[in-house]
């Protein structure tokens, strides 16, 4: 018991100082950068924008001949 | 008895100085912390309308539909469900192609390989199980068990190729197997409870993986060292979903605490939070659209809530399921959602 809370403990710890050496990035730059990425990919992303057409939906329905 | 006393100054030492390195990072957190993403995101434009709807409804599995993935053709899906079966349909026509019965029930777990030729699947059997598709030969026959855990399976996933899998498990590990030789190439030990969920950087040459765990807690892993290389906390209960955002600079997540989050790894701290008064009820899945605009999230009350991911406003609410939403996920392409629930059924929206 004594030993698996040792042995918990230190990895927390090495844990701990793993996460303390890693690179962190201002959150205004890397929120931008995210802001670009959405951008940049927008277009493309038909569940955001929707079809061009419906016939570029694969999933249209097949029989949606009466455009009313 | 000196053993022991010297015991307990080791556990004191080490969790003063685990609280020191808890206040550095937090300091260091802060001092990045120059902007909020309210403020960012105002630069945007508000979602005007998302027209997505229901077009194909699923039906065949006798239970729970427990989790899904699509094929990399963008048409087929796999299913399992707590009836022991996996199903692969063809989600253009709604037919069956293949209906594997497991020896298990509850198959928590399916994943398609990148190739679309190999389908993995687990659950309380504590395993992986890898079944290569062809339509000439029962899919059953060339069954392969590749990975044992020392409790259910509820994760699986392809990482890069064919060639490997990756599990979680309610053992609390994660583990990397070889499919050809069933050998345990690295395995992932850190959460303290069940691990729930799974996730690959989206870059071809990503090494690394998010987790989401009963502890609360998300960890990214290194792939090759076997080591969390960083940890999230925040939510209040399960993380039952993780997914990469497709920039692969942060991770969203679902939990039983009724919010979904997003985690960013540069910023290295969470940047936001989706909830509402009225939602009360556990996220079970969640995945984002191509563009990483739209955050959707399954619930336990039946509905898929659509977020906008920078504004942190709903925008949208999909109704349909009539029980809990187990899982959900978007095509490779983007240009269709699958949700799968507790109803028996799995429904495409486009």
């Amino acid at each position: 018991m004594v030993m698996s809370t040792v042995q918990t403990r230190r990895q927390e710890v090495e844990q701990l100082r793993r996460e303390a050496t890693i690179k962190r990035e201002k959150l205004s730059k890397s929120m931008k950068e995210m802001l670009d990425f959405i951008r940049e990919h927008e277009q493309e992303d038909c569940l955001l924008v929707g079809f061009s057409s419906q016939k570029s939906n694969p999933f249209r329905e097949k029989n949606s001949c009466a455009i009313l | 008895m000196d053993g022991a006393v010297s015991e307990t100054e080791h556990i004191e030492r080490l969790a003063r100085e685990a609280e020191s390195l808890k206040i550095r990072l937090d300091d260091e957190r802060q001092k990045l912390n120059d902007v909020t993403l309210s403020v960012v995101a105002d630069r945007l434009e508000p979602i005007s309308c998302i027209n997505v709807k229901p077009r194909r409804v699923l039906k065949g599995h006798q239970a729970k539909v427990l989790c899904s993935d699509w094929s990399p053709d963008k048409r087929h899906i796999v299913s399992s469900s707590q009836d022991g079966k996996m199903i692969i349909w063809d989600a253009f026509t709604t037919n069956k192609e293949h209906a594997v019965t497991m020896p298990t029930t509850w198959v928590i777990a399916c994943a398609y390989a990148p190739s679309g030729q190999l389908v993995a699947c687990g659950g309380l059997d504590n395993k992986v199980t890898v079944y290569p598709l062809s339509l000439e030969d029962d899919v059953s026959a060339k069954k392969k068990t590749v990975g044992t855990h020392t409790s259910y399976t509820s994760c699986c996933a392809f990482p890069n190729s064919d060639q490997q899998v990756l599990t979680g498990s309610g053992d609390s590990t994660c583990a990397l197997w070889d499919v050809e030789s069933g050998q345990l190439l690295q395995n992932f030990h850190g959460h303290s409870d069940s691990v729930m969920s799974i996730d690959l950087a989206p870059s071809e040459t990503g090494n690394t993986f998010v987790s989401g765990s009963c502890d609360k807690l998300v960890f990214i892993w290194d792939m090759r060292s076997g080591q969390c290389v960083q940890s999230f906390e925040g939510h209040e209960s399960d993380v039952n979903s993780v997914r990469f955002h497709p920039s692969g600079d942060a991770v969203a997540t679902g939990s039983d605490d009724a919010t979904c989050r997003l985690f960013d790894l540069r910023a290295d701290k969470e940047v936001a939070s989706y909830t509402k008064e009225s939602i009360i009820f556990g996220a079970n899945a969640v995945d984002l659209s191509i563009s990483g605009r739209l955050l959707f999230a399954g619930y336990n009350d039946y509905t898929v809530n659509v977020w906008d991911t920078l504004k942190c406003q709903r925008v949208a609410l999909l109704y349909g399921h009539e029980n809990r939403v187990s899982c959900l996920r978007v095509s490779p392409d983007g240009t269709a959602l699958s949700t799968g629930s507790w109803d028996t059924t799995l429904r495409v929206w486009a």
